[in-house]
């Protein structure tokens, strides 16, 4: 199966700022990939390039559109929540699903009534009215409601409390997701999505330094707990990062197996947010 | 495409309920002026007032005239709303959007860059005069029916004083036409005030007159002309719409001759005023629909690259 998305040296620069340097990738069909990255990483502007937002240098192919030129035609098929807040404060619910229902061929109002009967907005309300977990629960069941084949969510949660942000996922997964869309989805509360992804991907000064399925990571990064001797020894197989903890030393490793580290000390999977830390500051280093 | 245009459209009346409010509000207040009797606004105070169109001793042609004198009394109020409304709107249309970055939600729908600024110009040019002029012909109904009362009250005829010589058809038309053809004459300040509002990152109505003092102010600085002064102003007060051989243009001198304006109160046509077709023709009317056509496509673009979200 062909890509859905795949980007060929794209880059973007801002003057002489390069937020996205020569960027590689490609995302498949049915799965749900997570964007990792620091503030002003790149990751919005890459974001931004695939929704067509903006343009950019390289070849850039989404749902085998040109995300730039072809905005409106590829908007059929993808949804996107860009930030939190972008709903305009003066509408009505009713009026925001009119606009959609008039304008999107992808979209069932149906549905979209139905996943907003679960929720404590009304019809008439305006936005402005509705507090921010309002808000999102309506952009929410917006997207959902929209049969798109790749969702695009930038930094979805952002503000909430942790009850909706807990059901803003599980809602994603039940209702929307079924194995053969797709989801591309940057967060900074990343230890909240790691058990949903299939994919990773990390970013950083417009690069990307990590590109993986998840079901990989195990094999290609271990993470030691070691103290005295074992820690000096295990430095020769050059940790690409190591830090403190309650008097150990925590070293992640990339490419070296697992049965030697083990005699060393306690062995285990670096969770996505170690492993970040670990691969972008272990560059600078 | 015209079902996506309905609904950029109707959105916009959700948003700018000032588009139908302002003139519905200026409508009220016209009917409470009707209910005294006195249409005295604008300068036509002697020909439209209810002590002429009761009087018996008139000819028809001079009560059709009275009788538009009333109807047309209260259009200059709704004109110059319309005028501030459509300013207000345009200066508005795509800064607002960025304003609360709704613009990333709006731009995450299959409408393009283009349906939507079209939409908005469409809205300045021609939905705004016309709901104004539908509200102008429903307050003009509601004066006939309250100016209905008071002949009646003198023990007019309603009828025969007022509803029979009032030729609302032709005023409608007249009212519909030039509503529009002053919207398509303004057409590339509506363009412009688009293209700033889609441009600036604050202040638009600053920046939208800013330059139309400063461009005439360094011209006549550095080049000792005043050309950029004279095509602004020119546009504003030379609108070619009304046929300019007509002794009606005189009019201000016809009311110190009391027998001229009896026989041009009697002798006068609405329709033969205007100049259709000098309007159409004319070379004006072209070159401000390119210029405006300029701005809207500058306005597009802008939306289209600009990524400041």
């Amino acid at each position: 199966m062909s890509a859905l998305v795949a980007a060929r040296n794209v880059s973007k620069h801002y003057g002489n700022v390069k937020a996205v340097d020569n960027v590689n990738f490609e995302i498949q069909p049915g799965r749900i990939m997570g964007l990792i990255g620091p503030n002003g990483a790149g990751k919005t502007t890459l974001l931004k390039a695939l929704l067509g937002l903006t343009d950019c240098d390289g070849e850039l192919s989404v749902l085998g559109l040109d995300p730039f030129r072809q905005r409106k035609e590829l908007m059929k098929n993808i949804s996107f929540i860009a930030d939190v807040a972008v709903l305009p404060r003066w509408i009505r619910v009713k009026q925001l699903l009119d606009f959609i229902e008039r304008t999107h061929p992808n979209f069932s109002r149906d549905r979209a009534e139905q996943l907003l009967r679960q929720t404590k907005v009304s019809a008439g309300a305006k936005v402005r009215e509705l507090s921010k977990g309002m808000v999102t629960q309506l952009h929410l069941s917006i997207i959902i409601a929209i049969d798109a084949r790749l969702l695009v969510l930038d930094e979805p949660t952002l503000g909430l409390d942790i009850i909706f942000r807990k059901e803003f996922y599980s809602n994603i997964l039940n209702d929307y997701f079924d194995g053969e869309k797709t989801i591309l989805v940057t967060t900074h509360q990343v230890e909240e999505i790691e058990n949903i992804l299939t994919d990773i991907m990390f970013i950083n000064d417009g690069k990307i330094v990590l590109d993986q399925q998840m079901e990989d990571l195990p094999q290609n990064f271990v993470e030691l707990m070691a103290s005295g001797e074992n820690a000096e020894a295990a430095r020769r197989f050059k940790p690409i990062f190591e830090r403190e903890s309650f008097g150990k030393r925590i070293m992640t490793f990339e490419g070296v197996a697992r049965d030697e580290l083990k005699k060393l000390g306690e062995v285990r999977t670096p969770a996505v947010a170690d492993l970040f830390v670990a691969k972008v500051k272990g560059a600078v280093a | 495409m015209i079902n996506t245009q309905i609904a950029l459209m109707r959105r916009e009346i959700w948003e700018h309920r000032a588009i139908y409010l302002t003139p519905l509000v200026i409508g009220l207040l016209v009917l409470l002026g009707s209910l005294t009797g006195s249409f005295s606004v604008g300068t036509n105070v002697e020909v439209a007032n209810l002590a002429v169109l009761v009087a018996s001793n008139i000819g028809e042609g001079a009560r059709t005239t009275a009788v538009l004198g009333i109807l047309a009394s209260a259009i200059p109020l709704f004109f110059f709303a319309m005028l501030v409304l459509g300013a207000f709107y345009a200066l508005d249309a795509l800064y607002a959007e960025r304003k609360d970055r709704s613009i990333l939600f709006w731009r995450s729908l299959p409408v393009t860059d283009a349906e939507t600024v079209i939409s908005k110009l469409l809205m300045a040019v021609i939905v705004i005069p016309l709901v104004t002029v539908v509200v102008i012909a429903v307050t003009q109904i509601g004066v006939m029916i309250i100016t209905s009362g008071l002949i009646a009250f003198r023990n007019g005829s309603p009828w025969e004083l007022l509803w029979k010589p009032a030729p609302l058809l032709d005023l409608w038309f007249v009212q519909a036409w030039f509503f529009v053809a002053f919207s398509l004459w303004m057409a590339p300040i509506a363009g412009w005030f688009l293209f700033v509002s889609g441009f600036v990152k604050r202040s638009p109505l600053l920046m939208a007159f800013l330059p139309l003092a400063i461009i005439p102010l360094m011209e006549h600085l550095l080049f000792r002309t005043d050309y950029f002064w004279e095509a602004v102003a020119k546009r504003v007060y030379s609108m070619p719409v009304f046929k300019m051989d007509n002794d009606w243009t005189n009019l201000e001198s016809m009311f110190d001759d009391p027998a001229a304006l009896q026989s041009f109160t009697e002798s006068f046509k609405l329709l033969a005023i205007f100049d259709f077709k000098g309007f159409l023709l004319s070379p004006g009317l072209y070159v401000g629909l390119v210029v405006c056509g300029l701005f809207v496509a500058a306005a597009i673009y802008v939306r289209r690259y600009r990524d400041d979200s």
